[in-house]
């Protein structure tokens, strides 16, 4: 490690749970995982698999019914036990957040002007015209086409990307050293995708600020990722940095994803048996073990820890050491 | 398998759809091009792709081909015979033989209707089966998507995405169509099941002689299953290739941005994977030059440019290209809608 330091994120033991009427139930389970300073850190995970719940109880912003346990440390900071008016000067400012669709997280009866403003008002008590000045640089940073026009527009009157555009430009309002994109391109067409992850790619390097990138979309963790962190069922399954992980996936759950997706034509796929299993219908052991085609009677009654098994690799199998040699 | 015979199962030609769009007290009413002009055509036992951004008419054209709307101009032969004309017992035949897989498997199934009424009444309707056959029918249904028959008496509030998905793709099948029109239907499902249904969709095309005409975004889902494919942008078709062919070899710059810029999994890992080094999507306009229209969107269809439709988005526009409106050519083995070709 060359940065001896702190990292600018560490998530230590981070459990989500909601209550119900049936009594707790646990979403999330003990992740931890670090983000260093400016690098593109992506989460990948099917829809229910807690990486959007992850991301907002970085912000503190769960729904009221859902407690969380464990640390997320950000600057050496413990977010989880900041004081609310403490957590409130961070939210947004040093931490902020792109959601996935850009029309519903707008407000449709302001200008996208006094909506990118007003984080800058709030955060460094700005007046309205120096607010103003400098959301016509953001606009112009996120390049937005004739952006001092733009600024009073209302949501409605742009196209879906450039409602993305407006967001983000919300979201680095305050230089935020981390910045976290849950599903910023979903709602989007593939030639917007590419030019909203490259203005992302840009932003990060000019800015130096790091990207917590929340996708489904392993094309697109290949692309703009450094490290990446596998989840399922609330579990981290595997993480590694990026070539590592396409080029030597080692937990079942990956390597299964990546012989799913489809390659060579007409070939037939293998496509991952049975569906996700919901919070309160997880099996015993591993959580992947009823769709896992290596599991064993081991990893089936008793859930494996998260490993280091090479630098910088962690998985969490019991197993990834028969399997890497039965594959290979 | 009866008909081997012709070769063409689906003919479209130059059809038109225009949606008239009310303007305000001096406005005067507009027409929304949904779909402008377009002609392919569909041949036995293959699967043909229309790929294009939101917005470009791919639905409306699925729509069309079922019938669900009127043409505006145009005509669709479906096996020689024209479907606007159709009806009474003609329009009830085209009806079993032509069936569509919505997108979104929550929408489409009633909640109220367990799997089995949902199966059944296209055979009833249709009087394909007697009575007491129509539950071993829909057994069979149920196992040839993969599903079985504990699943009879269940509500569709009790499957996952990809379980619905299969039991649209059942109910489409049940009247034993020729032709199935897809629109988007892996679009809903998470990952692992994407493979799932494409895997069935792969296993329908080798098995029985239905023909698909499928609506995608996801261009290596269309890779993967197509035989032909179709590049709409705006209401009209820039370009129709052999699937290989066009995956290889590009000809539209349209075709060509949409390819680059499909997210790419690398598995040998190199420097060239960040951003900065991926070939940029050329974005067509200039933001720091004024008064050059400028958005990176598609254009709205109620507002389509002057001469060839992508003209302020093309990297590779010329003089001719904003005043001329290119039409659908020869170029090779594919039909390509340049002024390049």
């Amino acid at each position: 490690m060359l940065n001896m330091s702190f990292p600018l994120l560490n998530i230590n033991g981070l459990s989500i749970s909601f209550n119900t009427e049936r009594g707790p139930l646990q979403v999330v389970s003990k992740i931890s995982l670090t983000i260093r300073n400016a690098e593109v850190f992506g989460l990948v995970g099917e829809s229910g698999c807690g990486k959007s719940l992850t991301a907002l109880s970085i912000l503190r912003i769960l729904p009221n019914n859902a407690y969380t346990e464990g640390e997320i440390f950000f600057n050496n900071e413990n977010l989880l036990s900041l004081p609310d008016d403490q957590m409130r000067k961070i939210r947004g400012k040093d931490i902020s957040m792109v959601f996935q669709e850009p029309m519903t997280s707008l407000n449709p009866v302001l200008t996208i002007g006094y909506q990118i403003a007003e984080a800058l008002r709030t955060h460094y008590k700005l007046s309205k015209g120096a607010a103003m000045d400098r959301t016509i640089d953001l606009l112009r940073a996120v390049k937005m086409p004739s952006a001092e026009l733009r600024v009073k527009d209302y949501p409605h009157q742009l196209s879906g990307g450039m409602r993305q555009r407006v967001l983000i430009a919300m979201a680095i309002s305050c230089n935020p050293a981390l910045l976290i994109a849950d599903e910023p391109t979903t709602a989007l067409d593939v030639t917007v995708q590419a030019q909203i992850l490259e203005l992302l790619q840009e932003l990060r390097r000019q800015r130096n600020m790091a990207i917590m990138l929340i996708t489904h979309d392993l094309g697109i963790i290949s692309e703009q990722a450094e490290r990446v962190a596998i989840m399922y069922a609330g579990r981290i399954m595997e993480v590694a940095d990026v070539d590592e992980l396409f080029q030597n996936p080692l937990h079942p759950y990956t390597i299964c994803l990546l012989e799913s997706l489809p390659r060579a034509k007409g070939t037939a796929l293998k496509p991952i048996p049975g569906f996700v299993p919901s919070p309160n219908q997880l099996p015993k052991g591993c959580k992947f073990s009823d769709r896992c085609r290596w599991a064993t009677d081991e990893s089936k009654s008793k859930e494996p820890e998260l490993l280091e098994v090479s630098r910088n690799h962690y998985v969490r199998c019991i197993n990834w050491n028969r399997i890497q040699r039965e594959r290979f | 398998m009866e008909q081997n015979s012709e070769r063409t199962l689906l003919v479209v030609e130059s059809i038109k759809k225009y949606f008239s769009t009310k303007g305000g007290l001096f406005k005067p009413d507009k027409w929304l091009k949904a779909v402008d002009g377009v002609s392919f055509d569909v041949k036995n036992d293959s699967v043909f792709a229309l790929v294009g951004e939101s917005g470009c008419g791919k639905s409306t054209l699925a729509r069309l081909i079922l019938k669900l709307l009127f043409l505006t101009e145009g005509r669709i032969l479906f096996k020689g015979e024209d479907i606007s004309g159709m009806t009474g017992e003609s329009l009830r035949r085209f009806r079993r033989s032509v069936q569509i897989v919505f997108q979104d498997p929550f929408a489409s199934l009633n909640p109220r209707m367990r799997v089995i009424d949902t199966l059944s009444e296209p055979l009833r309707i249709h009087k394909l089966v007697a009575r007491r056959e129509t539950r071993e029918k829909v057994v069979q249904l149920l196992e040839k998507v993969g599903l079985n028959q504990s699943i009879l008496n269940k509500y569709p509030h009790e499957f996952s995405g990809g379980q619905r998905q299969r039991i649209c793709i059942a109910r489409a099948l049940s009247v034993s169509p020729q032709l199935i029109v897809a629109d988007e239907p892996l679009s809903a499902l998470d990952v692992s099941i994407q493979a799932q249904i494409l895997n069935l969709l792969q296993d329908l095309k080798k098995e029985t002689a239905i023909s698909l005409i499928l609506i995608s975004h996801d261009l290596n889902v269309v890779h993967y299953l197509s035989d032909e494919v179709a590049v709409m942008y705006l209401g009209k078709i820039v370009e129709k290739a052999k699937t290989e062919d066009m995956f290889r070899s590009p000809k539209h710059p349209y075709t060509e941005l949409l390819l680059s810029s499909v997210p790419k999994i690398n598995f040998r890992g190199h420097e060239s994977r960040l951003a900065s080094s991926k070939p940029t999507v050329k974005q067509g306009y200039d933001v720091s030059k004024p008064g050059s229209e400028p958005d990176s969107d598609a254009p709205s269809p109620l507002n389509i440019p002057p001469g060839c439709p992508f003209h302020p988005r093309c990297p590779k526009r010329f003089d001719v290209c904003d005043k001329v409106v290119p039409t659908l050519k020869v170029s090779g083995d594919s039909l390509v809608s340049c002024h390049l070709y």
